[in-house]
């Protein structure tokens, strides 16, 4: 997606980050293993963290080691597959596809050109996937419909138009129980606050390019940093709150770490502009 | 029921202290001031209804059977209620309890004069719905039509603090706040990005 929800690492205890590590990669080995080749160029962090919160909570961390997709000269520590990593991987391709789709939509026939010749190529995946998980299918494809209809004319309300995205990250998750709960309020204001990093990452370039942006609508084309921060820290507040009803089992400390720090550092990156050399910065340059 | 030493997370032969202390940490986590008109306030309170029990039981079972209530328990936290003098606001308060939120919000569309309460409630719709934005902007103008109303100063109160109110687990509650320029540039960089680890 788009790479906003990562771990704050100074804080991380080395379990943890061994732990965020092998789901990672443990990920990116189940996008291969599901959807071939290229799929593992979908691999993302906020998905990583979708997978984490999926797991299920009884379920302990025991890493088996595989093959770097990157690099197959290298075995790694990682999280063989599960139910949540399969979601997570059935949910990105469809995530990605349907953006793709968008984006080949809103350019025209030249500059969509890359995006087409992408989705060509995402496109058997996409269909395995959209088998696999129907609903979200649809309720992605329902959500960015409208999300980009708000967007043609205009729409002055920044709650609406986060809306849809937040509707359509809560829908990853099922919808049974308490926990189902939990996550539903969870990822919805992750959607939320997931939409309005972009938004306010994209002020300037959408300024320049005369698009619509949801803060530049709200607040004007200067935007409101306060006022705009104030209502994704509230997010953030919901966020925690939730994540305090639900049981991660061993998970727990490592979602913990990146609700209360790594999307405040983030939100902070976005808003100082820092976060354009951020999130260019590759991942694990180590040489373990 | 649970083993109450496990729903307190301290085992058997914790000393009292331990005990408390445990007991401490989670009726702070699970407050309802964290949870006001949270969709999920139901859950935070049966967990507190939980490790009220538990806590009660083993300070029953170390007095040797002693029924009291117990000291530091949070026990009879009464859930501050304010009631409406409109009938329609107050059934309207009912609706956002039981998270009707769609009839509460059509029931509120019919009333015809929107005075501070209005506000309030079409704010605190907004709030249970996620749309922070919108609860915001509603608040602020229950608080300017009735500045003297503790509930909608509170409400908005709670809104202002940001990230800032509510439980975080020890260890995530310092250090952003202190951090000067510098060292958030240092830390920015180690978001699971630069750097070797």
């Amino acid at each position: 997606m788009f790479g906003y929800v990562r771990p704050f690492r100074p804080e991380l205890k080395c379990k943890d980050f061994d732990l965020y590590r092998a789901t990672y990669c443990g990920l990116c080995r189940c996008l291969r293993r599901r959807y071939g080749l290229i799929a593992p160029m979908l691999l993302n962090f906020d998905f990583t963290f979708l997978a984490l919160l999926l797991w299920e909570p009884e379920e302990g961390f025991t890493p088996c080691r595989g093959r770097c997709h990157a690099n197959p000269l290298r075995k790694l520590p990682m999280c063989p597959d599960s139910p949540a990593l399969e979601l997570a991987a059935d949910e990105s391709v469809i995530l990605a596809w349907w953006k793709l789709r968008d984006g080949v939509q809103d350019e025209g026939p030249i500059k969509g050109l890359p995006a087409r010749a992408l989705s060509l190529l995402l496109r058997p995946a996409y269909r395995k996937a959209a088998r696999r998980c129907p609903t979200f299918d649809g309720t992605v494809r329902d959500c960015l419909a409208e999300l980009s209809a708000l967007e043609r004319e205009g729409c002055p309300s920044l709650d609406r138009t986060a809306d849809t995205f937040a509707r359509l990250l809560q829908s990853a998750a099922p919808r049974e129980g308490e926990r189902g709960r939990v996550l539903a309020q969870l990822l919805y204001h992750l959607g939320r606050w997931i939409y309005l990093a972009d938004a306010r990452d994209d002020l300037e370039e959408d300024r320049q390019s005369g698009r619509y942006n949801p803060v530049a609508a709200r607040y004007g084309p200067a935007g409101d940093d306060g006022a705009l921060r104030l209502t994704m820290d509230n997010s953030l507040a919901q966020m925690g709150a939730a994540l305090q009803l639900g049981d991660f089992g061993c998970r727990t400390a490592l979602l913990e770490n990146i609700v209360y720090l790594g999307l405040p550092l983030v939100e902070r990156a976005v808003f100082d502009g820092t976060w354009y050399h951020i999130k260019k910065q590759k991942i694990w340059r180590n040489d373990t | 029921m649970r083993d109450p030493y496990s729903v307190l997370g301290v085992s058997q032969n914790a000393s009292d202290d331990e005990v408390k202390k445990a007991y401490r940490e989670l009726a702070r986590k699970y407050h309802p001031d964290n949870y006001q008109n949270n969709p999920l306030a139901d859950l935070a309170e049966e967990k507190m209804k939980e490790i009220n029990e538990a806590y009660d039981t083993i300070t029953k079972q170390r007095s040797g059977g002693y029924s009291g209530s117990s000291p530091g328990s949070y026990g009879g936290y009464q859930q501050r209620s304010y009631s409406s003098g409109d009938p329609v606001y107050a059934n309207i308060r009912n609706l956002i309890n039981m998270g009707d939120l769609n009839q509460a919000e059509q029931l509120l569309y019919e009333v015809g004069q929107k005075n501070g309460e209005w506000y309030f409630l079409s704010g605190s719709i907004a709030y249970r719905k996620g749309w922070m934005d919108e609860a915001m902007q509603n608040y602020v103008r229950a608080v300017q039509m009735e500045p003297n109303n503790m509930e909608y100063r509170q409400a908005l109160s709670v809104m202002q603090r940001g990230t800032m109110g509510g439980y975080r687990p020890a260890g995530y509650s310092t250090g952003m706040d202190a951090m000067d320029c510098c060292t958030t540039m240092m830390c920015l960089n180690c978001l699971c990005g630069g750097g070797r680890c």
